[in-house]
Parts: structure tokens; C-alpha cells; sequence
């Protein structure tokens, strides 16, 4: 071939076109490992930013030298990329992260991952969080994941704006006279009465997380059948509108950061890890923040498992590095690093956490989360949970911006979580 | 007898010398061109046609992603015409679309016309133009979420300013639907403007010193002449404009992606944002609904096609 400039161009083109094509390959390559899994390729680990500490992760490298771990933050829709990357069959990572909020979904497509019992994961969770643990486990008992992190709820509170309001200011004062939904909108509306532009909560969506955490019976049940329409549902429903009838609700949704850094917000309802959202959101009001309980008993909010593919060859291998990384000494760690708050509950005795925290005034948060993580109350979270409960969340925003009457509210969210239960074969 | 013979001869002689000799060649000849143009097509057919018909096939189905596929036939286009939210998300997209196209295209038009008109600086308007279709849409969303912030937006502290009440942007039926064709609009007014001006550029200029001499002042020659020499790139934008106005995805899912854990994009209060294209996103994506994502799909290809249709019987009828 004559070297003229079309020739050139041609050829160059296709070079950049097989170049990118290989580095696409290879970029999956180096993080994902063979099609099998297989050890001589190493140990590929997934995790999101955040979802484990990286100063942990890049020591368990070299504290396990011969298993060449890679680890890689995948950024984006975590869940999406994993469940393509299982679909697909090959670069399948040897240890994965998973989301709590995707471990419904996985957990029905159990024959994806490996069962940690095999490995002797039973022994380990005997001195762990009973409730965590059977997040991960199926029907028939095999346990998927090991769990990272747990997300135990409180009452995050302003309490230079409670006191301007005449109102109890020590956590456990606070957790005294709110320790039912009534007591605490009877504590709401003397606050809203007495300091006008603060609201004790923020949108009507945090109260209904809280309030359905608290019942024994979600959206479906185990044996896949609606029970959104319960009584008890209806219940949490009533108590949730109630911050909206009341005039409670300050109905912040659309502006929740500003809204806790004015001081819109006086009370925040979420879990251990939503201090973090609330020092993010409003680092000036440093210091005014307490954490109590929250009304009636703790309830569980998010919380994430490593898990082991069931394409992975070495498993042994790859369960002796999630002990290592999940370790109680690491667990203690991980939170110093990134706020994650760890499920292994020996690590709450650790000096990492039993420090006082300065933007809650110096308290020991943990005294509040860590009681609080050893109540959860055990909940089922059907697979479809999350798509046949959107109606009611779609519907409470209905009530505070539109308005909308809640007893229809209630009717069309039946409805409509019905026809979506029907929808993803619900019976 | 002769005669056949010749003829069957002539037959002979004319039919050999190409099949035999060129035909080869001339497929081969052309390889270079072939292998230059084939990069499309094979991405195309990997990543546009595969999925396309994928897709289709997947609408007959049931699939969470990654257990097996079972086969629904027809079940997932029955809870699509049953079901009330995705003609809620119909609904929202068209007047979205409506509110975006129709004042845009007609902004597009008046800036051609001034850039036209303009003698100095034409390629730094143009630029300045064309600059908000490249900037990152996310981006962009995120700022006009700040700035129609309910309570410490800087269009309500304008408005509380200027002694009007404040609006609550976010909330309302109307007004998140404002938002967002504001935010389109913003982004594609000086793309489409670009557009105009290219052919504006084409018109002869002989044609508008005829009318002058005829008498017809500036208003009259756009009307008269501008806009009926532009109809075929007008035809053009209105068609571009309706399916990518009717595939809005990006700015409500930036404006409302509330947090992941519960109930994500569902397209902000009232659901007013939810376009089509989120929805079958969130059924898909988020629900691992993937049949009927699938369907959902299908449903938006329809509804684009009736409209691109519409427009080009609107516009090609009034050519006449």
C-alpha cells in the first residue's frame, strides 16, 4: 500500500477505533478478571465511593499479597452495572459490594452468589446483629452477604432552637417526651407555636420511612401476597398526615439543605449516616445538633454486604479478605475514615466511636445509635417493595404541595400500589 | 438461420468480456469505500439495531435482568393501556414539549433574522449562540434547580424584591413544567437559531432588493420571503425539536432525583416531571421491570411517530 494521505487517514482511523476497543477490554479486564474468576487473574473487588474505606481496602493489599486484590469504585447506578456484569457471565468481580436497598432484588437470584454458611459464616454471625444478618439470607437459609454497614435511625434535633422554644434540651429529656407519635406532635407544635419559622418535620416522606420501619408487615409479604392495605398500614399512613394536618411539616423536600442549615428544620428523622448529610448540608450550625431517639422504637435505614459471586473460583480466598476487611478492628476504622457505621457491634466499644462528636456538642452519638442498632425491629423486604411502595410517596407529596385530601390520597395509593403489585407478579 | 446465428454471436460477444472479467473487480474495486463507511454500520447494528430488535422481543416478556426470561405475550402492552401513570407521563411530555417548541422555534427565527441583519461580530454571536447546547445538560439542571429553589431561589428573592409573591417552582403542576421547557428552551434556542441562519444565508439576496423595490419594508420581507424560503429547515427543526422534546429524560431526573433508596424518579411532586422516557427508565432501571420498560418503549416510538408524521403533514400540505 502507497502511503498517500487517504490511506494514512483510513488506517489511522481504524487504529484509533481498535485502540479504543482494547482499552475498553482491558480497562474491564484489569478490575474484573477472567470469565471464571479463577485466582491467578486476582482478586477483583467492587465497592462504590464511600461504600468501604479505601485506606482499609488498599491494606487488605498488601496484608494479602499472593491475592493480587484490585479493588475499583464503580461509579454510577452500582446496582445496574453488577446485575449487567451477572447477566453478562464474564469479568464477573471475585468480592462485590451490595447496596441493602438491592439486597431484596439479589437476594431472588440467589444462585448468582455464593452461600457464606459453606465457608463458616454461621460462626461469625452468632456474636453479630441477628436482624442484619437475616437481611442477606434467604428462605432457605442461605446467607449471601456480610454485612458492612447498618443504618439504625434517631432523632437528629436543633437544640439551641428547642431551647428558644422553652422545650427539653438533654437527649434523653427529648426522648422522654416524644417516645410515641403523639408525644411528639404534641412536642412538634409547641415548638412550631413558639418558634414559627422552625418545623419539627421536614417532609412527610422521613416520618413514613421512620413509621413503616415500625410495623411488623411491609408492602408484600413473605408468601408474595399485597398487604399494603393493611390496617396497620393504614395506621402509619394516618400517623404520617397527621405532621400535615397538624401544620407541622414544613414540607422541604425540594429544598432539604438549605432548609437544615436555616433552621427550617429544627427535627431530622434518619439513620447513623445521615449526620454526615446534615454536617454537609449546614456546617454552620456546628454544635446545635443532639441526636435522641426516635419516637416509639429504632427502625433500620440502608446498610450495605459484601458478597462473594457464585462465579468466583477461590472462595475460601475471598472470604478470609472480607473477614480481614470487615474485621471489628476495620469495621472501627471505616467509620474514622468515611462515616460508615459499622454492623459488627464489638466495634461500638472501640475508641473510634465512643468519642464525642463536636457538631453534636461534644455528645457520644454513640450511646444513642448504638442501643438503637441492637432494637431494630427484623422486617421482610419483598424484592418488588420498592416499586409497589412509590404510590404512597408519591401520593404524601400529593398532601403537602398539592394539598390533596389524605383519605383519598390513601385510596389512590392503593390502587395504584395494587395494579403496580399485579404488575410484578404479586398476587 | 443466419440471422440467429449472428444474433446468438452478438449475445455472446456483448455478455462475455463484463460478467467474466469485470464483475470481480468491480465488487473488489470499491473495498477501500466499503471498509471506510463500514465503522457506522457495524456499530449500528451492534449497539442501534441489536438492541431495537432486542427490545421488541423483550416486550413480549418478563425479565428482572437476570433470572430466566419467561414469556407474558401481550400482558405487558395490556398494563400499559390500563395503566393511568404512563399517560400521566404522555401527558407531561407533551405539554412540556409544547411549552418548549413552540415559543423556542419562534425565538430561534427572531434571533436568525437579527443575526442576519447584523454587520459586526456575526461569529461571536454565533458562538455565544450556540454555547448552551454543548455546555453538560446535568449541569445545567442543577443550576436552574438552584436558582428555582421554592424558598432561596434567586428568581423568588427577584420576585419578593420587586414586591411579587414568591412561587413555589418546584411544586406545582404548571410550574415544574415551566421549569423545565425553560430549561430546553434555554438550552436548543441558539442551536436552532444556527440553524435559521444557515438558511437564511441560502436566500439570494437579489430576491430581497426586488422587493424592496417593490416597496415591502423588513416585516414584510420576513414574512413574505424569509419565512416561506426557510420552510423545508423549518420542517427540519420541528421534527428534530418533537423527538428529542418527546424523549426529555436528563432534565427532570437531574431536577427531581430525590434520594435512590425510595421511590426514585418518580419526577418530583405530582410526579409533573415524569416524561415518558423517564418512566420507562424508572420500570426498567430502577424496578427491574425490564419487559415492561421494554413496552413503555415501544409505546414512545409510537407516539413519536404519530407526531413526527403530524408535523411533516402539516408542514408539507401548507407548502402547496
Amino acid at each position: 500500500m502507497n502511503l498517500s494521505r487517504r490511506n494514512l487517514l483510513l488506517g489511522s482511523g481504524l487504529a484509533a477505533l481498535g485502540a479504543g476497543t482494547l482499552s475498553a477490554c482491558s480497562t474491564s479486564g484489569t478490575s474484573g478478571g477472567s470469565a471464571g474468576g479463577g485466582s491467578e487473574s486476582g482478586t477483583a473487588l467492587w465497592y462504590w465511593a464511600g461504600g468501604l474505606s479505601d485506606d482499609v481496602v488498599a491494606a487488605a493489599a498488601t496484608q494479602f499479597p499472593d491475592a493480587g486484590i484490585t479493588p475499583s469504585v464503580i461509579g454510577g447506578d452500582f446496582k445496574q452495572k453488577l446485575q449487567t456484569t451477572l447477566a453478562g457471565g464474564s469479568f464477573i468481580p471475585q468480592i462485590t459490594g451490595v447496596k441493602g436497598e438491592d439486597m431484596p432484588f439479589f437476594r431472588t437470584v440467589a444462585d448468582k452468589f455464593t452461600d457464606l454458611n459453606t465457608l463458616g459464616a454461621q460462626e461469625i454471625a452468632a456474636d453479630q446483629l441477628a436482624w442484619k444478618w437475616a437481611e442477606a439470607q434467604t428462605q432457605d437459609g442461605q446467607q449471601l452477604g456480610f454485612p458492612i454497614d447498618i443504618g439504625p435511625t434517631a432523632m437528629f434535633y436543633r437544640e439551641d432552637i428547642l431551647a428558644q422554644a422553652g422545650l427539653p434540651t438533654d437527649p434523653a429529656a427529648v426522648a422522654a417526651a416524644t417516645s410515641t407519635w403523639d408525644d411528639f406532635y404534641v412536642f412538634g407544635q409547641e415548638l412550631h407555636a413558639k418558634v414559627p419559622g422552625s418545623f419539627p418535620v421536614g417532609q412527610l416522606s422521613t416520618v413514613f420511612t421512620i413509621v413503616i420501619g415500625q410495623i411488623p408487615q411491609r408492602f408484600v409479604s413473605e408468601d408474595n401476597t399485597f398487604t399494603g392495605d393493611s390496617a396497620e398500614m393504614k395506621q402509619a399512613w394516618d400517623t404520617t398526615v397527621k405532621a400535615q394536618t397538624l401544620g407541622v411539616n414544613a414540607n422541604a423536600s425540594q429544598d432539604k439543605d438549605a432548609s437544615l442549615a436555616s433552621g427550617v428544620i429544627a427535627v431530622e428523622m434518619g439513620a447513623a449516616w445521615a449526620a454526615l448529610d446534615i454536617k454537609n448540608a449546614a456546617p454552620d450550625t456546628s454544635g446545635n445538633w443532639r441526636v435522641a431517639n426516635n419516637p416509639v422504637k429504632p427502625t433500620n435505614f440502608g446498610g450495605s454486604f459484601l458478597t462473594i459471586p457464585s462465579a468466583t473460583e477461590d472462595k475460601e480466598g475471598a472470604f478470609e479478605i472480607i473477614k480481614w476487611i470487615l474485621s471489628t478492628q476495620n469495621q472501627a476504622q471505616a467509620y474514622t475514615d468515611a462515616s460508615i457505621f459499622p454492623a459488627d457491634p464489638a466495634a461500638w466499644d472501640l475508641p473510634a466511636l465512643t468519642g464525642g462528636d463536636e457538631f453534636f456538642g461534644g455528645q457520644k452519638t454513640i450511646d444513642v445509635f448504638g442501643p438503637a442498632g441492637l432494637e431494630v425491629p427484623q422486617q421482610y423486604v419483598a424484592a418488588s417493595d420498592a416499586a409497589v411502595s412509590a404510590p404512597y410517596f408519591n401520593e404524601l407529596t400529593n398532601v403537602e404541595t398539592a394539598g390533596k385530601d389524605p383519605e383519598q390520597a390513601w385510596n389512590d395509593a392503593v390502587a395504584a400500589a395494587r395494579d403496580i403489585a399485579k404488575r410484578q407478579g404479586v398476587q | 438461420m443466419s440471422s440467429a446465428g449472428v444474433d446468438r454471436g452478438f449475445r455472446r460477444v456483448s455478455a462475455k468480456p463484463p460478467v467474466r472479467a469485470g464483475a470481480p473487480r468491480g465488487r473488489l474495486r470499491f473495498w477501500p469505500q466499503y471498509v471506510a463507511v463500514s465503522p457506522f454500520f457495524l456499530l449500528f447494528a451492534l449497539f442501534g439495531l441489536f438492541p431495537v430488535g432486542f427490545s421488541a422481543w423483550l416486550a413480549f416478556h418478563r425479565w428482572d435482568g437476570l433470572s430466566p426470561v419467561t414469556f407474558a405475550g401481550l400482558e405487558q402492552f395490556r398494563f400499559l393501556a390500563a395503566d393511568p401513570t404512563f399517560r400521566k407521563a404522555v401527558v407531561n411530555t407533551i405539554v412540556i414539549w409544547v411549552l418548549s417548541t413552540v415559543p423556542m422555534l419562534v425565538m430561534s427565527l427572531a434571533i436568525a433574522a437579527l443575526l442576519n441583519s447584523v454587520r459586526r461580530f456575526k461569529t461571536f454571536y454565533q458562538v455565544v449562540l450556540f454555547l448552551p447546547s454543548v455546555t453538560s445538560i446535568v449541569a445545567i439542571a442543577i443550576f436552574f434547580k438552584a436558582i428555582f429553589n421554592n424558598r432561596v431561589g434567586l428568581v423568588n428573592q427577584v420576585l419578593e424584591g420587586i414586591g411579587l409573591p414568591a412561587v413555589e417552582w418546584l411544586n406545582g403542576w404548571w410550574t415544574i413544567k415551566i421549569v423545565l421547557a425553560l430549561l430546553m428552551t434555554w438550552q436548543w434556542v441558539g442551536y436552532n437559531a444556527i440553524i435559521y441562519f444557515a438558511g437564511m444565508q441560502a436566500i439570494p439576496g437579489e430576491v430581497y432588493e426586488a422587493a424592496k423595490l417593490d416597496g415591502a419594508g423588513p416585516l414584510r420581507a420576513f414574512w413574505s420571503i424569509t419565512v416561506p424560503m426557510l420552510r423545508p429547515v423549518i420542517l427540519f427543526t420541528v421534527i428534530i425539536s418533537t423527538i428529542t422534546g418527546l424523549q426529555t429524560f436528563t432534565e427532570p431526573q437531574v431536577l427531581f432525583g430525590t434520594n435512590a433508596a425510595v421511590n426514585p424518579n418518580s419526577g418530583g411532586p405530582g410526579q409533573a416531571g415524569l416524561t415518558m422516557v423517564l418512566y420507562f427508565y424508572q420500570q426498567a432501571f430502577n424496578y427491574n421491570n425490564y419487559g415492561y420498560g421494554a413496552a413503555i418503549a415501544y409505546g414512545v416510538l409510537a407516539i413519536v411517530g404519530v407526531f413526527a408524521l403530524v408535523n411533516w403533514r402539516l408542514v408539507a400540505r401548507s407548502e402547496k
